[in-house]
């Protein structure tokens, strides 16, 4: 029985339907929705259940807990410092990859040098290599943007070689019978086209970024929200541990969301 | 230059000259011949269509023309020139859609005019506006290409090809997407556009309506590898300037009819030699 016969179907339908769309404010709704879930459940069991605070700290002591990160011990150096981190080692990865990338991708000779090479490098864990870059650049800012290089350049190089490589051959042919150089092709219509997934690719390898950060923090650092969340575990802080967590979750929510935004706006033939 | 020495340059302006191709390595057991030993000529402002069974070969000739492949052996001159590699003087059309999304209608047409030296941005805007105009597109202007429909993508794919001023227009196959409605005026339109710009043009299509009603003289290629079976010059019989009720009259259906039975038994051998390929294979 449906309420407007004849018209669209009702909400409810629509929510189970395959591919079916959604108003923009159902959808955020249904994301803070889920926000909302998390923290409830996560309320209930702190008050419900007999596991100690230690090991899950209350909602409210983790606000605190923030709290007090930022005004007692500055946390808000810690999160500069990341962000620096992050934001130095990430643009050093994507200026070289873009075009390194593209011309793997466009010209075989570069794609065959380089494939195996950095495919064999990409599937080493980061975590392994952090010895390797301590000993090369000791402990100093040198070796944990390397680190983060290293985590980010070679997944990006390959994911960009990837997509020049599937820039349809029309696009190509076609710049060619109007005139264009190879020059002219590999910037305005290789570039060019291969722009939105580009972007989509720099918004993923950025989270794998952030993952590193704290992993370089965690093994060797005084500042930075990987060395406050493995300071906090040291003291027993579980509540600050959590909030340092949360931070990161935060960030990247805020960085995924803004990327999306420019997205949206840079490429408004998507739609 | 004399008159007459000007004239056969025109009789020869496109000149295909014993081309034969072949794909992955010329020879009986490796590779795969699609083309073999091909030769014509074509006049200057001639419209050539070139008609044939799916996969004879026919777009790899037309390919050749435009530099994009070539060819094992041969030579195709344009205009007294070797054809090396794909330039502007080549215009192609393809068959999908191949106008750039990132880019407006105005923008697509303008694309090919940045590569043309001595033209003022002022002379570019009113050379592109020309041809949006031309293709009927005006009002479209401001449009990415994911907002307008197949047939006017392809309308600007023609604006946007006759705006470089290439020597020689090659269409692959350009309405083979399009509803029949779409196909019919943009081949009206074709003509009329062909009227006013006075362009050599190839062009390859399996729809054999479309190759009588478009041409002035037909190439019908066998199938693969592709020869040359029959050439007619379709304006002895059918009038300069065309429109749709052509189609109605007893010479285009006799032609037309004609042409089909050619390649029905063509497309037939295609099939019969796949099987035997087939067979071979078990």
């Amino acid at each position: 029985m449906s309420r407007n016969p004849g018209g669209e179907p009702g909400l409810w339908k629509r929510l189970f339907t395959l591919r079916s769309r959604l108003s923009r404010p159902t959808e955020i709704g249904l994301g803070v929705l889920a926000f909302v879930f998390l923290l409830a459940v996560w309320a209930i069991v702190v008050a419900t259940s007999s596991i100690k605070p230690q090991y899950m700290p209350s909602l409210l002591s983790i606000g605190e807990a923030l709290y007090s990160l930022f005004v007692d011990f500055n946390f808000a150096a810690d999160i500069y410092i990341s962000v620096v981190r992050v934001a130095i080692a990430f643009a050093i990865a994507a200026v070289m990859a873009i075009p390194i990338g593209i011309l793997m991708g466009s010209y075989r000779v570069f794609g065959a040098l380089g494939e195996p090479v950095i495919d064999l490098i990409r599937y080493l864990p980061v975590p392994a290599l952090v010895p390797l870059t301590v000993i090369w650049l000791g402990i100093g800012e040198g070796s944990k943007i390397a680190l983060l290089w290293m985590g980010t350049f070679f997944q990006l190089v390959l994911l960009i070689a990837d997509d020049a490589k599937r820039v349809p051959q029309e696009y190509v042919e076609t710049a060619y019978t109007l005139g264009a150089k190879q020059r002219h092709v590999l910037g305005l219509v290789i570039l060019r086209s291969i722009l939105p997934t580009m972007v989509d690719n720099l918004r993923i390898t950025l989270g794998w970024c952030w993952s590193y950060v704290i992993l370089a923090e965690i093994v060797a650092s005084n500042e930075g929200i990987g060395q406050v969340i493995w300071a906090s575990r040291r003291f027993g802080k579980t509540p600050e541990v959590m909030a340092g967590v949360l931070t990161i979750g935060l960030i990247g929510l805020l960085s995924d969301q803004l990327i999306r935004l420019a997205s949206k706006k840079l490429f408004p033939y998507l739609r | 230059m004399t008159q007459h020495e000007a004239s056969t340059d025109d009789a020869n302006f496109l000149r295909i000259d014993h081309v034969s191709k072949w794909f992955g390595g010329a020879d009986r057991h490796a590779g795969m011949q699609v083309i073999d030993d091909v030769s014509m000529t074509i006049e200057k402002g001639e419209l050539a269509v070139f008609v044939g069974p799916s996969g004879c070969g026919k777009t790899t000739l037309m390919r050749i023309v435009g530099g994009l492949d070539q060819p094992t052996s041969g030579t195709v001159m344009l205009g007294g020139e070797a054809v090396k590699g794909p330039d502007r003087r080549k215009g192609v059309v393809f068959q999908s859609y191949s106008s750039f999304p990132w880019l407006n209608v105005l923008d697509n047409v303008k694309f090919g005019l940045r590569f043309r030296d001595g033209l003022s941005a002022r002379e570019k805007d009113e050379i592109a506006r020309h041809y949006v105009d031309l293709v009927g597109l005006v009002g479209f202007e401001s449009f990415y290409v994911n907002k307008i429909s197949g047939g006017m993508r392809q309308r600007l794919a023609l604006a946007r090809t006759l705006a470089a001023d290439p020597d020689i227009l090659l269409m692959d196959e350009p309405f083979g997407a399009l509803d029949a409605q779409n196909r019919e005026f943009l081949q009206v339109q074709l003509l009329d556009i062909r009227e006013r710009e006075r362009k050599t043009i190839v062009f390859v299509t399996h729809d054999v309506d479309e190759a009588v009603f478009l041409a002035e003289r037909v190439f019908i290629f066998s199938a693969r590898p592709a020869t040359i079976i029959e050439e007619i010059r379709v304006s002895e019989t059918l009038p300069a300037k065309r429109d749709l009720k052509v189609k109605d009259s007893e010479q285009f259906l006799h032609l037309r009819n004609r042409i089909q039975a050619v390649i029905r038994t063509q497309a037939r051998r295609t099939e019969e030699e796949m099987l035997r390929v087939a067979a071979r294979r078990r």
